[in-house]
């Protein structure tokens, strides 16, 4: 929807993973509903749907969002990047292959949420920030395996490579 | 769950949208990270939302010795100020301390002032810097201290159809805020201090988050502090005199009593970090 007054089921475009797509969508749907259901896109996770825990994060306009916090109408005409679409960011080519190469993933389910989430930081600030601050600033996502060990060496050897 | 959007693109279609739509019939839309949480858990049930995401308040800009944050501006990007943790420590750290980064690049000031949380981050340290809040309505624009817009938990003096357009605080201020929480990240905090040091006097302006159901100043507190550079004893007494503005409330997330003795620590760390270059 684009004009003062709300239709109910309004299209809109949105550039996915570098496609544009047209779709209509009811007002009250969140990003995160559009991604897995509308367009198919299953990589991204619904974890606790109130903004606790990450697993939803996309990046929208290159900054992380949590999209099960966001109406699709919001950002209507954006370019969202999703975990399956990282991979074509050279960043976000390194975190998956830091992911991989560390074994930051057991069961799974927070992986592309963190992978990126990650990426949209590195991306947002630059080379030369030091690995403690990426770290913190991680802290929005949750891994209910605990497997922070390996994420976090994961997270420190990406810094090393993009720094 | 279902309701309907409107996007207006300007302040006055804003308030004309929200002030004609029948009482509870309508709410405004910030980053939405807090509204839509409720609108899930029922607790409000609004048949239409009135975005503010096309307004043109996603400002920052200084003026005078002032601090103008539009009220629509993702609390990333104050984060990401240069100048924010030099000149207003405090407010920096609060801040940080909101969510996490991607809640923080949707989430705004306006709408967490609008939302007055108990636990909010954000007004402890508002009320320490003395902030002003801007407010455009169908009878026009107001300024008003932020205490007075304060009523209650989720509840504001608004009248209907206003809304926050930008908070004004100090450009530059000696200030802290510190926290505790069960988790250090994306979290909400069981006690909030914020301090703040003002060249002339009364030197100093206290708050505290997380205690009642709206955040609130401890002048008794700030009357004891009367020197900018207050020594051991006298941030003693100030941190014990915290602890008494009690009764403070117990819920969830921790008890009166560990309240009081949050309270008082932080108070000391706080001061002691303005103070103590």
């Amino acid at each position: 929807m684009t004009g003062g007054e709300g239709t109910g089921n309004a299209a809109l475009a949105l550039t996915v993973n570098g496609r544009r797509r047209r779709i209509r969508a009811p007002d009250a749907e969140r990003l995160l509903d559009t991604l897995r259901w509308r367009l198919g896109l299953k990589g991204t996770k619904e974890g606790c749907r109130s903004g606790g825990c990450g697993a939803c994060t996309v990046l929208v306009d290159g900054r992380s969002t949590l999209s099960c916090l966001t109406l699709t109408h919001e950002v209507a005409g954006a370019t969202v990047t999703t975990v399956e679409g990282i991979g074509r960011d050279p960043v976000g080519r390194r975190v998956q292959a830091a992911f991989a190469r560390e074994n930051a993933v057991q069961c799974g389910y927070c992986t592309p949420g963190f992978v990126v989430a990650l990426t949209g930081l590195l991306r947002e600030r630059g080379p030369k920030l030091p690995p403690e601050r990426l770290l913190e600033d991680l802290g929005g996502n949750l891994c209910r395996c605990t497997g922070y060990a390996a994420i976090r060496r994961a997270t420190e050897a990406v810094c090393r490579e993009v720094g | 769950m279902a309701f309907s959007l409107a996007v207006p693109r300007s302040p006055a279609e804003a308030v004309r949208l929200l002030a004609d739509a029948p009482p509870g019939g309508a709410e405004a839309l910030a980053g939405g990270t807090d509204l839509l949480l409720d609108i899930d858990a029922g607790r409000v049930a609004p048949s239409r939302l009135i975005s503010l995401g096309r307004l043109p308040w996603r400002t920052l800009r200084r003026s005078g010795g002032d601090l103008v944050i539009g009220a629509t501006l993702p609390l990333r990007d104050l984060e990401r100020d240069p100048r924010l943790p030099r000149d207003l420590p405090g407010l920096y750290r609060a801040v940080r301390a909101v969510g996490s980064v991607a809640l923080r690049h949707r989430a705004t000031m306006g709408g967490n002032i609008a939302r007055s949380s108990p636990s909010s981050d954000l007004l402890p340290i508002l009320l320490a810097l003395e902030a002003r809040v801007r407010l455009v309505g169908p009878s026009g624009p107001r300024e008003l201290p932020l205490p007075e817009l304060l009523k209650g938990p989720r509840e504001t003096t608004r009248v209907p159809g206003e809304l926050i357009a930008a908070i004004v605080v100090p450009a530059r201020r000696p200030s802290a805020y510190l926290w505790q929480r069960v988790r250090p990240s994306n979290d909400i905090s069981q006690v909030g201090v914020a301090v703040a040091r003002r060249e002339r006097p009364p030197y100093w302006r206290v708050a505290l988050g997380g205690v009642w159901p709206v955040p609130a100043r401890l002048s008794s507190v700030e009357a004891i502090l009367d020197s900018p550079d207050p020594g051991d004893i006298a941030v003693e007494l100030a941190a014990q005199e915290a602890a008494r503005c009690a009764p403070f409330v117990t819920d969830k997330r921790a008890t009166e009593a560990y309240r009081r003795r949050l309270v008082a620590t932080l108070l000391r760390r706080a001061l002691r970090e303005v103070t103590v270059p």
